[in-house]
């Protein structure tokens, strides 16, 4: 056992240090909730002092304010944009005359170099909403910040700010960056006005390919569904990038380009067929219905069903012409297809 | 004992030791890892800081609720997820052949009708006998088949369901309205994710109103409070710490989202394992890696899934034995994902960690415990020595659970009063005398059963339930109900 003790020793100042550890690890914890129990009492008592005020009715508003002290510059922050986003597209006047008594712009400014991230994107997203001109260069520095919350918000308060010269940044920056999320993208394009950032956007997708070109496509056809259309009309005259291809099939809203999407429905991909079989659906005109009725028997359960569902929403097929069409199949699995999509339609569930 | 013996006790002993310090400083590694994690997802995440997502840009979910006979508890899950914040998804009750009420209930709760649907079946699975669809909510549907356990229930309902995205949880988990739209979160940054996994929090407690989780408490009773412990470590560092080298090979099976048809392609879930979940996923990992297909499986730390842990021992002892057993499963017939060429992170690190530690740490645990014991019985160690050892193993576990709780600071902060923490505390003081030495041997009878027995087919478990938490929307409490891994 001589030959032992040494690491039963160690073991035991390892034990030692391991409680000791526990021990600090457990008083950081307790001080951290101290701590925060503090934050959330001066977070509270802002938002008590401040949101009376910044909710008041536009007319409401006191003429002399209170002095917007240091430790509620977080909490009046936050309220205040938060009522900026429930009002969106309501007056916003009797806001930024707040802001203007408390004197928020330079204290934003301040914030700007705060080491809180959070206090810095609430900044960022008061100065857009605050539509200071003298902020622009202040927030183009966020851009190409590396977390996407923060260059997201960013690029949304510049458009805030001026579209103008906004738009040709913002647009370079969804090309480069694959980590900013397609949904708050299309939101801040939404939010902007899909005119203004149509050419810009069109530039753009006519020079992607690949992934790049259908996450592109998508948002140039929720921005502006008319300047997409010659662009997704090439590409599915094309055909040659089935990603994109399905992402045009799913976007495109003019039926004057269904001559590209008719010979898609003997495409040797199912995902292509039944895609082509939703858009004949959504858009068909006469004679399309023939081309749906053939691909009530395609091999493929999802193309039989978008086929089915298609002609249903076809306006000059509807219910009973469906069921007659119905009588005339041999292949049983066009009838239960058939069968399914009117069941379907009668209890108003579809996918 | 003669000196042949003791020396083979002792070299063990000194075996058991290094396991023990290598198990230990795994564990503080991958704390660390998530220590950074969670600090990097609070920062993101701690406020709504961008305008909401446009609808056509959040994919549509089929919600997946295979049940065995939950009719106490089915109806109330079902009204809850029906508020759930989220655009466009479908609920999809799976009842896999109960022998109680949950059909009728089901049906007569939520105006069901028969639906003629083109049933395709692209996983083989038990006989489907009918599939109904509610007239009053036209996303609420279900699939009546004869009992095949729970993996063959959810292939079923993968056949069944409309979405690219499906969401599996189980028949008695509560969650917040905006879960959903947590957990899809992945998928839309990054389209390679192709499943995505919550935090599963104990419900025992808790005060549940109307589906909706109205006060969080710590558990009353001892087993769920150690119970709740042993969650924030096998979430907040077990699952956080190798999300982020896409290395995760566990998602719950209480509450996953999965994209479709990597999971078809795979086969669906397999029906002979008591872990269809764990396997799941590790069988997505090695079909992408050996595919070389760009993928991405995630954790989202917000805490979205509450649910009821055992309180009675005999109902732990079954659920820890399965899940034992689920793990054996899982990882043994996918042994080729083990330092494989293409295996990276997930093959290198995760599958040897959960190898050596998860499925061989309770035997080393007992053993090493078992070797003490007689070392010291014969004169071969002091008592001292003994102590020291024993002192150093409940030191380091309470030093993880601390951990562990103040991961839970840092982030979700759902237990903010300085006496929970206390009491948390004490808990992770507690649970290492005894609690843990007891899972483990439990544990290990798991690991006997399925040495001994072969896989076993995927069936529901059972767990008696408590079901006070229920509050005013006309679940009654108690029953039993299946048990998955956490």
């Amino acid at each position: 056992m001589n030959r032992a003790a040494p690491l039963v020793e160690f073991a035991f100042w390892l034990g030692v240090a391991v409680v000791a550890l526990t021990l600090v690890m457990l008083a950081v914890t307790l001080i951290m909730r101290r701590v925060a129990l503090r934050r959330d009492r001066i977070y509270r008592e802002a938002v008590a002092r401040w949101k009376p005020i910044i909710v008041a009715e536009p007319g409401g508003v006191a003429a002399r304010l209170p002095s917007l002290r240091a430790r509620d510059r977080s909490g009046f922050i936050r309220v205040w944009n938060d009522v900026h986003e429930s009002l969106r597209g309501g007056t916003t006047d009797h806001l930024a005359k707040i802001a203007h008594e408390v004197g928020l712009e330079p204290q934003l400014y301040g914030a700007l170099q705060s080491t809180s991230f959070h206090d810095r994107v609430m900044a960022v997203i008061a100065l857009g909403h605050l539509r200071s001109a003298a902020s622009f260069t202040h927030l183009a520095g966020h851009l190409d910040d590396k977390s996407p919350i923060m260059s997201l918000c960013a690029a949304r308060a510049l458009m805030q700010v001026d579209p103008q010269p906004a738009t040709p940044l913002l647009v370079a920056r969804i090309v480069e960056r694959s980590d900013w999320s397609q949904g708050s993208i299309a939101a801040i394009l939404h939010e902007a006005g899909g005119e203004r950032v149509s050419g810009p956007l069109t530039e753009a997708t006519l020079k992607a390919d690949g992934e790049l070109a259908s996450r592109l496509i998508r948002l140039l056809a929720g921005a502006s569904p008319d300047t997409a259309a010659p662009i997704i009309r090439a590409w599915l005259v094309a055909a040659s990038d089935e990603p994109v291809v399905s992402t045009c099939l799913q976007v495109m809203s003019n039926a004057a380009d269904l001559d590209c999407v008719r010979p898609l429905l003997a495409h040797p991909r199912w995902h292509v067929r039944m895609l082509a079989a939703a858009t004949l659906g959504r858009l068909g005109l006469p004679g399309d219905d023939q081309r749906l009725i053939a691909m009530l028997s395609d091999s493929q359960w999802w193309v039989r069903y978008r086929a089915a569902g298609g002609l249903l929403q076809l306006s000059f097929v509807g219910t009973e012409r469906l069921r007659q069409i119905q009588q005339t199949q041999s292949d049983p699995y066009a009838r239960d297809i058939i069968t399914h999509v009117l069941a379907e339609q009668a209890i108003g569930s579809t996918a | 004992m003669s000196a042949f013996w003791a020396q083979l006790f002792l070299t063990l002993e000194w075996a058991f030791f290094g396991y023990f310090l290598c198990i230990n400083a795994a564990y503080l590694a991958l704390h660390y890892v998530s220590v950074f994690s969670i600090l990097e997802y609070m920062r993101d995440h701690r406020a709504d800081y961008l305008p909401r997502d446009l609808p056509a840009y959040q994919p549509p979910i089929s919600i997946l609720i295979a049940a065995f006979n939950e009719e106490r508890s089915i109806n109330s899950t079902i009204r809850s997820l029906l508020q759930l914040d989220y655009p466009e998804f479908e609920v999809l009750i799976v009842n896999d052949g109960s022998t109680d009420a949950t059909l009728s209930s089901v049906i007569r709760e939520f105006s069901m009708v028969e639906f003629p649907e083109a049933y395709r079946q692209r996983i083989r699975t038990e006989k489907v006998r009918g599939i109904y669809a509610s007239t009053r909510y036209p996303n609420v549907r279900m699939v009546d088949k004869v009992n095949g356990g729970k993996a063959d229930a959810l292939n079923a309902g993968i056949n069944c369901v409309r979405y690219p995205l499906i969401c599996s949880i189980d028949a008695d988990c509560i969650l917040h309205p905006t879960s959903l739209g947590r957990v899809v979160r992945p998928f839309l940054e990054d389209s390679n994710t192709v499943a995505s996994g919550g935090v599963v929090r104990v419900l025992n407690g808790c005060t549940v109103k109307n589906g909706f989780l109205e006060k969080v408490e710590l558990p009353r009773q001892v087993l769920p409070m150690f119970q709740n412990v042993e969650y924030l470590r096998a979430f907040l560092f077990g699952r956080m710490g190798w999300s982020p080298s896409n290395a995760l090979l566990v998602i719950s099976g209480a509450f996953g989202v999965f994209r479709k048809e990597r999971v078809v392609a795979i086969g669906g879930y397999r029906t002979d394992t008591v872990g269809e979940d764990m396997d799941l996923v590790v069988r997505l990992h090695r079909r992408a890696r050996d595919g070389r297909r760009p993928y991405r499986i995630t954790f989202v730390p917000d805490p979205i899934c509450w649910t009821e842990v055992p309180s009675d021992l005999k109902s732990l002892m079954g659920q820890r034995m399965r899940w034992q057993r689920g793990l054996a499963e899982s990882l043994i017939p996918n042994l080729g994902l083990l330092f494989s060429r293409r295996g990276g992170t997930v093959g290198w690190l995760a599958f040897p960690f959960m190898l050596l530690f998860e499925l061989l740490g309770p035997i080393v645990e007992i053993v090493g415990y078992i070797a003490m014991i007689i070392l010291w019985w014969f004169h071969v160690i002091p008592m001292q020595v003994f102590l020291v050892f024993l002192f150093l193993a409940v030191g380091m576990g309470i030093m993880l659970s601390t951990n562990a709780i103040f991961l839970e600071e840092l982030s979700f902060q759902m237990y903010p009063r300085v006496g929970q923490q206390l009491r948390l505390f004490l808990a992770a003081v507690f649970e290492n005398i005894g609690y843990r030495q007891l899972i483990a041997f439990w544990r290990v009878i798991g690991m006997l059963k399925w040495l001994f027995s072969g896989n076993a087919r995927s069936h529901w478990g059972e767990i008696a339930r408590d079901g006070s938490w229920q509050h005013a929307d006309g679940a009654g409490a108690g029953g039993t109900r299946k048990g998955g891994s956490p």
